[in-house]
């Protein structure tokens, strides 16, 4: 193994058990909270793979986020699966979602693509309706309380050690998180992961190496679905309820939002970029309570920032290991 | 580079075990009722403070400047001032759970009050009532928080249901527009179709009919091809269920296409004075000025209550305890009028405050001369009858404001 990789596994169980005892410092509710985060960090690992690495713009990520959510509420509820066996399923169903709109989606590029996605966020809630009787329309599914959800007011047994509801979801969610970020830093160094960037920095180039721009492009929006499934199933699972509006439009954007504070094009910053998306409109709305105040300071904030740190969290952490290098 | 790494081992070892220990620590639990001492009462609630639906964060502002006055002047209910802490939840439901939670774990409210939206608080439900949390005068007119009760014994309602406004619809129609063909614009989701549904039950047995009902999306830009439609089926009579923009746009879109229908109908949720004075175009569109819609509060801008001393009061309250409200949005009275309320409640509850009485409380309640409600209306719940507002007044919009006429309409669901 080379230097380099030693590195990296040193630097992920350093963060692995930073993961790991948060919950011991913070108090119970906070672990929900930091549960969230854990959810937006494997929906920005895919939207990073697609927009990131390989040039993609998705404006509807909320959609196959939604497609998940649904997944494992319909299972659980109709079928009677048990909440983290609906999590593969969440994923098969996203990830097909995913190359069958990449299908069509690969053809198109910049604004374009952002166009069509957007669309598709626009059009889930009310698909959602039309299907009243498969997805429990407007009204929602309720997951609290049914024998399927793990852990709700009684706390989970794992090997001994009772977990209590909020913790047993911090660590559900970042284990899959953890678990996401190897698989996607895994695919983005190899082949594929070339292959992405190529997409992203020339097609032209791409396609003289012998690079095909459909199968990439469609292999991305898979990929980038599946993840994105996997966290609308854990936030389905961890607010333990759907119904059309908990996916709205404004999801989408905000992922977008959270992938530019990340940093495009790397897995370093991701979890800042997942932290602004859940606490950014906590703090915001700390400031001033007032009509239109929130969305005002919201705003600002993600200009500044944008501003002083072009590249993102990401950027930051390059610096700052440049300084170190010296 | 080893030492480094051994460095790294021994302090997540150290991590780790603390970690295991606090998360075992963190599984006890106990106590007694949560969010009330001797001089003090935590309320909580979810309010749409950004989002598409901002502007009922008034019914929040409201209810919070009652409290402000009541702690200020009565030092708060038997000797317990109360605080009422709101969150945002951007309308969206898979906000209002954490938010929720956070309300209760975190600040460890004692009750969830006035918290609005039907699925939002859909969402909380199982969970506050398996906490044993009461979700007090949630701020929705779903049929479901009275319905439904026995299940959900820790919430309850407020507002007339949407079902109880659709039948007085019904019924009025019936009454005075024998032979009216009535074109239905309403929102697709439950809201709407619940309006829908108590308006056909009215009509039951009467020679009033629904000819057409096009519903619409919330997420739809506009509802342009409805109204054509429904004026193309040949009604004489729009019966308005939405929310205030879509309720806005009807208005403009049928005038615009010269549609002069005898009666409009206009729901609650749509018909405050602000909506109405922007849907008549500075008076331009007259179709306004035939419109129904129903009433439980006194109207700021309603000439009538002018030297009421209740609306005196109103004003006041808003002037001192939120001065950069506007205070003729009647949102801020509904809010007022649910803090009056649950106040009376905690009052009605006893010294000896606990969930539990509050429960009972509210089991058998009766409450009267909520001064913020039209005259002659009561908040009751007794026995199955879990539907604390049931009456209301029809009121027409004439001269750039509503008036009330009739005598009260009651409605009983059970």
């Amino acid at each position: 193994m080379s230097r380099a990789t030693l590195k990296t596994l040193a630097v992920f169980a350093a963060l692995s058990g930073v993961v790991f005892v948060i919950p011991a410092f913070v108090n119970d509710f906070r672990a929900q909270q930091f549960a969230y985060v854990g959810v937006y960090v494997v929906a920005l690992t895919g939207l990073n793979i697609l927009t990131g690495y390989t040039g993609q713009i998705s404006l509807g990520h909320g959609a196959f986020m939604a497609i998940g959510g649904y997944t494992t509420s319909i299972l659980m509820i109709d079928h009677g699966v048990k909440d983290i066996a609906t999590i593969p399923f969440a994923i098969v169903v996203a990830g097909v979602a995913g190359v069958l709109f990449g299908l069509p989606a690969a053809r198109l590029s910049g604004l374009y693509l952002a166009l069509a996605t957007f669309g598709v966020a626009l059009a889930t809630p009310a698909v959602i309706k039309k299907f009243e009787g498969f997805t429990g329309g407007g009204t929602g599914v309720n997951l609290f309380g049914t024998p399927e959800l793990t852990a709700s007011l009684t706390p989970v047994e794992i090997i001994g050690f009772g977990l209590d509801f909020n913790n047993w979801l911090y660590y559900l969610c970042w284990t899959l998180a953890l678990v996401g970020y190897v698989v996607a830093w895994l695919i983005l160094r190899g082949r594929t992961g070339r292959a992405f960037r190529a997409v992203r920095d020339s097609e032209t180039a791409a396609v003289s190496s012998g690079i095909s721009l459909t199968r990439t492009k469609v292999l991305a929006f898979g990929i980038s679905a599946a993840y994105a499934g996997a966290a609308g199933s854990l936030f389905a699972i961890t607010t333990t309820f759907v119904n059309p509006d908990t996916y709205p439009v404004t999801l989408s954007i905000f992922l977008l939002v959270g992938i530019v504070v990340a940093g495009l094009g790397s897995l370093k910053g991701l979890i800042a970029g997942a932290i602004f998306i859940q606490f950014m409109p906590l703090w915001a709305q700390n400031v001033s309570k007032s009509p239109g105040a929130p969305a005002v300071v919201y705003g600002v904030a993600l200009i500044l920032l944008i501003l002083v740190l072009p590249g993102g969290a990401s950027g930051v952490i390059a610096r700052l290991q440049q300084l170190v290098r010296r | 580079m080893n030492r480094k790494l051994i460095m790294t081992c021994v302090s997540l070892v150290a991590a780790l075990a603390l970690g295991v220990t606090a998360a075992i620590a963190g599984t006890v639990r106990g106590g007694a009722d949560p969010g009330v001492t001797d001089n003090s009462i935590l309320l909580g609630g979810t309010a749409p403070l950004t989002g598409p639906a901002s502007q009922y964060a008034s019914v929040a502002r409201g209810a919070e400047a009652f409290f402000k006055y009541l702690n200020a002047t009565k030092g708060g209910v038997n000797g317990r001032k109360i605080t009422y802490k709101y969150s945002d939840d951007a309308y969206n439901p898979a906000q209002s759970v954490p938010v929720t939670r956070q309300l209760v774990e975190q600040d460890k409210v004692f009750a969830v009050f006035n918290s609005l939206g039907t699925a939002h608080n859909v969402a909380v439900r199982p969970y506050l009532n398996a906490m044993k949390v009461p979700q007090l005068f949630v701020a929705s007119g779903a049929t479901t928080w009275g319905r439904d009760y026995s299940q959900y014994p820790y919430t309850i309602g407020f507002q007339p249901s949407y079902q109880a406004e659709g039948w007085v619809y019904g019924k009025y129609l019936a009454r005075t527009a024998p032979g009216a063909k009535i074109a239905v614009l309403f929102q697709n989701d439950d809201y709407g179709k619940d309006l829908l549904g108590g308006l056909k039950r009215g009509l039951q047995r009467s020679k009033v009919k629904v000819i057409a009902a096009q519903p619409y999306e919330v997420t739809s830009p506009d509802v342009a091809s409805q109204i054509a439609k429904l004026k193309a089926s040949g009604a004489d009579t729009l019966a308005i269920f939405a929310t205030p923009t879509f309720a806005i746009q009807a208005y403009q879109f049928a005038n615009k296409l010269g549609w002069k229908p005898k009666h409009v109908i206009n729901n609650a949720v749509a018909s405050a004075s602000t909506t109405m004075q922007i849907a008549s175009s500075a008076g331009q569109n007259k179709l306004v000025n035939s419109t129904i819609s129903i009433q439980f509060l006194k109207d700021p801008t309603d000439p009538k209550w002018k030297n009421d001393p209740a609306m005196k009061l109103y004003r006041s309250i808003m002037k001192k305890y939120a001065p950069s409200a506007n205070a003729s949005d009647p949102l801020h009275v509904y809010g007022m009028a649910s803090a009056w309320t649950v106040s009376d409640a905690l009052k009605k509850a006893g010294k000896n405050l606990t969930r539990e009485s509050l429960r009972k409380t509210l089991d058998t309640f009766t409450s009267a001369g909520n001064p913020f409600m039209l005259p002659g209306i009561a908040v009751k719940t007794a026995g199955k009858d879990h539907y604390p507002v049931e009456q209301m007044l029809l009121q027409k919009w004439q001269n750039n404001a509503w008036s009330s006429f009739g005598g009260l309409w009651g409605y009983r669901a059970s």
